[in-house]
């Protein structure tokens, strides 16, 4: 089961179809505020150091960026010093035990384990950040336009984002996958297509509450541009956020790649992801092969995992540059 | 443990069902069967070696094949429903066919279970003789019954018999009942006799006269064909009612050993036995029940575990992933090491060949390359059928050598077919053929033609060998086995993309002849994994297959001297004929033939008795399996 | 982001604003509803292949007439938008289709299978919420500490763990090699099994739970985190309330009223787990039918199961905005 997790509750009920605008108590500009931690007599640190700060004190986000960059480093660099032949089927050395010659042992195929991984993980990674990229972006610009227009526009966008997001995600993947084989581009596709969703809903309520908000107002008053608000107010706050949920989506793409692969619709063979070779292994749970199953299992729940540190560090450093308390 | 929910689906829900059309003369076939009839098994199967006392009562476990429920009740089933899981283990329980076929291990007439003696022929005339059968409701089966049947046929049968062949009106000029036990049927010219019984005669199954009505009222189908569409529409909404199954008045009138006590449209059926049962062996168990299950690895779960509150499993399968792997050199028909306890292992083959399809009529460009012999002849040396199967298929498995299966040994196969492997595993043959042929091989790459002239008509300078490969999810040793070809094809710069999709998808592309049937003919390969099972036409012979034009000929593969062979083996009646036919046809690969994986690898507990020799035409008989102590 | 107290618009009553908003939110959803139906249909007709040969199996090739009537009955030789308005104005007469590959009309379907899920749906989001919440309020109340950490760490790798592989783990761990269990869901027919079985639902509902428990934990986690510093906690605590009282009477109620809009939100990817799990533990609801389905290419059952989930959405976030605009005083109503 893949879920969204945006990075706070929502911010009021349905605020996109009640018209409910929730404001946020953000003062008007950061850069004077006294932070904790401040040197008594020295310049107050800037907004982005203090995050900074946050995110490295959190022990668990460090963790998971050091987890991401070991995964990513094992994945496509690991292939330039351990040669695999990820290509060829071998049914004379299939499902063999570690040994010097194969670490991880080989799987069904014969195709050694420990390259496999690698090779799975440059296509789990890449579609997990590529699609949690291009859900982000088409969110963003859906939910910012929806909000900063509002109106009719706005009612027509939101409501076309209630419809989808009443349909389950793996029903909108297996349609699509039925229609056209699915290959890494189109799994990106595929993936991006149902997580935009929540990403423009955030979106739009941070720009729904920033149109009211007192200081946006008065510049249009004072006869400042909206693009201006735009890009000095809602893009510093929003930013934050959207980084945040961008973050989530990387774990959760991953994981519907993973429940997508269970269900037969993963990428075509030779290729294989995680979620493939983990969906292939647990067949053998009884016979004892424990190195298909345990490898994969344990990059697949390390890289999401590590995923949500991340975003749960950032979530706090952004608080940080929010809060005044 | 699959993990797909949907993998393994045993293959028991997609053979494609082989048809007859027509065949003239007398054939081999008849002597063929005689023959082999002569030296088949004894001719029940009331349980072999039995260690232990017979105890009556019981209830037996049966599992079902993953993501399959029964959902069709009404014998005359129509092409969406036919299938194993409706009719041999749901609907010919309750309603016996009126030639039963499974004797012992052979796919063979069994008298014994049979509701009407063979029938006897005088000129064209043939005439069957049924025997004292008792409807539940105390009427007996007569000739009624069966005309009953014939006139449906007649008036629904192209539209709504999944089985239909042209039987009865494209050979059959008149039927009528000529005495409440006998019934008279007589053919436009001669006919193989034993054909006419397994192609045509197979299909019938008596229907009780309190079927015959609408909704209205009573009808008389039996007597007047113009009532008999009224009356399938009746009978066929009746059949929709999943839930009024067990309740109905219309099912429960049953000829069969069981009657239905409960019927669940997720997929649980039990069966008690019909007291009225006329025929040779009675029910020895209390309760026959049928469950279903999501995926063979739910399945095996529950065969591993101890019952601890759950169900327990009488009769079930192993999923092939799990099976031990066979010494090397040991029967595909012999059991290795059981990886259950307190479970007999016992492999079933299907009567029937493994094949993926080649698009002759091709309208992606790669038609011209397919119709070369030299390509598909490189293609079959570099799928390595022995590979598979030991390897995959974990020894359960055999070659498939031409159109004539190896398993079950019938007198069918070809003596050179059944000792050689006409195509083993060499990349250097498939490589020579390509070079001698005009083309450049790029090992990992893709090999192109260089000198047109050889490569064949059609194909271009500089055409590449690319191809599209769809095969069936579902069955792993497939996908494995469709994996090795790609990896082997590229060994030689053959570059093959495979398309995992369901089976349906692929059976939709695929499965009829693109020209006659007017589909699109923008396909390549395509492979459903299942081939072709001989059922209930269990006669070898190609003229479904492999005839020009032949609607089931996907391929679209077309030989006069592949025709002239075919005609002959209709008609002579030396088994020679069959034997230069499929010699021939071996080596053209109208189809690429794959290894024919056990159909179920079929674990039975222990202190049940009576379910081996298992039948490959699929009957099961529940009535003659009994517990012990 | 938290709210703030409003200034409520003056003339406007509580009343009729309340009613002019119900009335609004509920054409809103009419309006997804039908989005969400043509959606549905639009994508299922992308579906390439001949539905007839799909469902009748290749030897309809042998039967052009079948293939003709089959069309003719299913309106397959309708244009798209015509199919649609047809499929419509049987939906609107409480017609949702005939599933041709299982020979039942969708509702029997539903009615046969929908209860399983839901029992199956219901009593493991219960049981994550059971558990989620007061995880929460202590991850909340600990913040950044070691029990934050250990509650975080320990729902997160739940959270990450495919469904597939807890589901597996637990079967092999407590029905195989310790048989405490049995190693499928209740298999009798209805819901009166999942009683006199209960034993064979506790895996499955573990297996469920145990993912949606990272979620609501962390949303609780946030959601009392906004609420301790809001005001009106200042003002208890400085009225003299104990934290405990603090936190039960007024933090914990202000702090569920998210979580209900989270549950209305999560039905469809709740469902989506739901086949998972089904499919593990051989236990046949509306999850697992979906997918066998897809596969087969059933339109009418496709349709007639998105509609009913987008119907349980639809109707499950609109009853949370009521009762988010009801219960929480601090709302104000901002014409859109």
């Amino acid at each position: 089961m893949t879920m969204n997790l945006p990075a706070d509750p929502p911010p009021g009920p349905e605020s996109s179809a009640m018209g409910l605008a929730t404001v946020t108590s953000e003062p008007l500009g950061e850069a004077s505020a006294i932070a904790p931690g401040m040197l008594p007599a020295g310049k107050p640190r800037s907004a982005f150091r203090r995050s900074l700060d946050v995110f490295l004190d959190n022990k668990l986000a460090v963790t998971g960026v050091a987890i991401f960059v070991a995964m990513v480093l094992f994945c496509f660099l690991g292939p330039v010093f351990y040669h695999t032949d990820q290509v060829h089927v071998n049914f004379a050395i299939e499902n063999m035990p570690p040994s010097a010659a194969h670490p991880l042992g080989t799987d069904g195929n014969g195709y050694d384990v420990l390259g496999r991984l690698m090779a799975a993980g440059q296509i789990s990674l890449e579609v997990g950040l590529a699609a949690a990229a291009l859900a982000t972006i088409v969110g963003v610009l859906w939910g910012a336009v929806a909000g900063y227009f509002g109106g009719v526009l706005d009612s027509a966008m939101m409501r076309l984002v209630d419809a989808m997001l009443s349909i389950p995600t793996l029903f909108l993947a297996l349609v699509v996958v039925a229609i056209v084989t699915p290959t890494t581009p189109i799994l990106i596709l595929v993936i991006a297509l149902t997580s935009w969703l929540t990403t423009s809903r955030l979106v739009r309520g941070e720009a729904l509450s920033l149109r009211v908000r007192e200081y946006v107002q008065a510049m249009k008053v004072m006869g400042g541009g909206g693009t201006r608000a735009v890009l000095r107010h809602i893009a510093p706050n929003a930013v934050g956020t959207i980084m945040v949920n961008a973050t989530f989506q990387v774990a959760d793409a991953i994981a519907l790649v993973v429940a997508l692969s269970y269900l037969g619709l993963g990428v075509p063979p030779p290729k294989q992801d995680w979620g493939g070779m983990l969906s292939d292994g647990v067949q053998y749970v009884y016979d004892g092969y424990w190195w298909l199953i345990f490898p994969a299992g344990l990059c697949i729940i390390l890289v999401i995992t590590a995923a949500i540190f991340v975003g749960e560090g950032l979530r706090d450093a952004v608080e940080v540059r929010l809060q005044q308390r | 443990m699959g993990p797909a929910p949907q993998k393994q689906t045993s293959r028991r829900a997609r053979r494609l069902r082989g048809r007859m059309t027509m065949a003239v003369g007398g054939s081999v076939v008849a002597l063929a069967l005689v023959a082999a009839g002569c030296s088949s098994s004894s001719s029940s199967s009331t349980g072999s070696t039995s260690a232990g006392t017979k105890v009556k009562g019981g209830t037996a476990v049966y599992a079902l094949p993953p993501s399959t429920t029964p959902n069709y009740i009404f014998p005359m089933t129509s092409s969406a429903y036919i299938s194993v899981y409706n009719l041999n283990t749901f609907s010919q329980q309750l309603y016996r066919p009126l030639y039963w076929f499974g004797n012992g291990s052979k796919p063979l007439l069994n008298p014994a279970l049979s509701l009407a003696g063979e029938p006897t022929w005088s000129g064209n005339t043939a005439t069957i003789t049924l025997k004292h059968y008792m409807w539940s409701n105390g009427t007996p089966v007569t000739s009624t019954d069966v005309m009953f049947w014939l006139n449906m046929l007649k008036a629904v049968g192209p539209s709504d018999w999944g089985a239909y062949s042209g039987f009865p009106d494209s050979f059959v000029t008149s039927y009528k009942a000529v005495s409440p036990s006998q019934v008279q049927i007589t053919t436009n010219k001669a006919y193989s006799h034993s054909w006419f019984l397994y192609n045509n005669l197979s299909q019938i199954t008596p229907m009780p006269p309190a079927w015959d009505k609408t909704a209205s009222g009573p009808a008389s189908c039996a007597t007047k064909v113009s009532d008999c569409a009224g009356v399938y529409k009746y009978l066929d909404s009746q059949a929709k009612q999943l839930t009024t199954y067990a309740s109905s008045p219309l099912w429960s009138i049953v000829d069969g050993p069981w009657k239905l006590s409960a019927f669940n449209a997720d997929g649980h059926v039990t069966f008690v036995p019909n007291p009225k049962y006329s025929g040779p062996v009675k029910p020895s168990l209390a309760q026959f029940q049928e469950v279903p299950f999501t995926t063979d690895a739910a399945e095996y779960n529950v065969l591993r575990s101890p019952a601890a509150g759950g169900q327990k499993i009488s009769v079930g399968y192993l999923p092939s992933q799990d099976a031990i792997a066979k010494p090397a050199g040991s029967s595909p028909l012999t059991a290795g090491q059981n990886p259950l306890q307190g479970y007999t292992l016992d492999p079933l083959y299907i009567w029937g060949i493994n094949y993926f399809v080649m698009n002759f009529q091709s309208s992606t460009g790669n038609g011209p390359i397919i119709n070369q012999l030299y390509f598909r002849q490189a293609l079959a040396y570099l799928l390595n059928q022995e590979a598979v199967i030991k390897g995959p298929l974990r020894g359960y498995g055999t070659l498939t050598p031409g159109p004539v299966g190896l398993t079950p040994d019938t007198p069918f196969i070809s003596p050179q077919l059944k000792t050689t492997n006409p195509f083993p595993y060499s990349p250097d043959k498939a490589k020579s053929l390509l070079t001698s042929h005009g083309w450049k091989v790029t090992p990992n790459g893709v090999t192109t033609c260089t000198n047109p002239s050889l490569c064949g008509p059609g194909i271009k300078q500089g055409q590449g060998l690319q191809f599209n490969l769809p095969y069936a999810t579902g069955t792993q040793w497939v996908t494995q086995e469709m994996q090795q070809l790609q990896s082997n094809a590229s060994l030689v710069g053959i570059k093959i993309n495979l398309h995992p999709k369901p089976f349906n998808q692929v059976t939709a592309l695929a499965a009829g002849n693109c020209k006659v049937a007017k589909i699109p003919c923008n396909w390549d390969l395509a492979n459903w994994g299942g081939g072709w099972s001989f059922a209930p036409d269990y006669s070898p012979t190609g003229e479904t297959l492999f005839m020009c034009g032949a609607i089931a000929n996907s391929g679209g593969y077309c030989s006069k001297t592949n025709d002239n062979y075919i005609n002959t083996t209709l008609t002579s009646n030396d088994l020679q004929a069959m034997y230069t036919w499929q010699n021939y046809l071996s080596a053209q690969l109208p189809v690429m033939w794959q290894p024919n994986g056990v159909y179920s690898l079929t674990e039975i507990t222990n202190n049940l008795k009576g379910v081996v020799p298992q039948s490959p035409t699929l009957n099961i008989t529940p009535e003659y399996w009994y517990f012990v102590k | 982001m938290a709210p703030v107290t409003p200034a409520p618009q003056a003339g406007t009553g509580k009343g009729p604003a309340l009613v002019a908003f119900f009335v609004r939110r509920l054409l809103q959803s009419i309006v997804v509803l039908l989005l969400v139906t043509l959606i549905t249909f639009a994508l299922l007709r992308m579906i390439p292949g001949n539905v007839a040969v799909a469902v009748m199996g290749p030897g309809a090739y042998r039967n052009p007439q079948a293939i003709k009537l089959f069309n003719a009955t299913y309106g397959f030789d309708l244009p798209w938008y015509r199919q649609y308005f047809l499929w419509l104005s049987n939906l609107a007469r409480g017609n949702l289709g005939y599933s041709w590959t299982l020979n039942q009309s969708v509702a029997s379907l539903l009615a046969n299978r929908l209860p399983k899920t839901i029992a199956l749906v219901g009593i493991s989001t219960i049981l994550a919420l059971v558990l989620a919440i007061p995880i929460g309020v202590i991850q909340a109340v600990r913040r950044n500490k070691l029990t934050d950490h250990a509650f975080n760490a320990f729902s997160t790798i739940f959270y990450a763990t495919p469904a597939f592989l807890i589901g597996i783990v637990a079967i092999l761990l407590f029905a195989i090699k310790f048989p405490i269990f049995p190693p499928e869901g209740p298999q009798g027919e209805g819901l009166g099994s999942i009683i006199t079985n209960f034993e064979a639902m506790i895996l499955p509902i573990v297996t469920l739970a145990l993912v949606t428990i990272a979620l609501f934990s962390r949303y609780m986690r946030s959601s009392v985190l906004d609420n301790l510093t809001e005001d009106y906690v200042r003002t208890a605590r400085a009225k003299g309330a104990s934290e405990r009282r603090v936190l039960i009477r007024h933090v914990m109620r202000n702090s569920l009223i998210p979580i209900a809009t989270l549950l209305g939100l999560s039905l469809p990817a709740i469902l989506a787990g739901a086949l998972i799990t089904e499919s593990v533990f051989n236990y046949p609801g509306m999850g697992y039918l979906f997918y066998q389905s897809a596969l087969k290419q059933d339109y009418p059952t496709l349709l007639g199961f998105t509609v009913v989930v987008a119907l349980a959405t639809v109707v499950g976030s609109l009853l949370a905005d009521i009762a988010y605009a009801v219960l929480d005083p601090r709302v104000r109503y901002v014409s859109s």
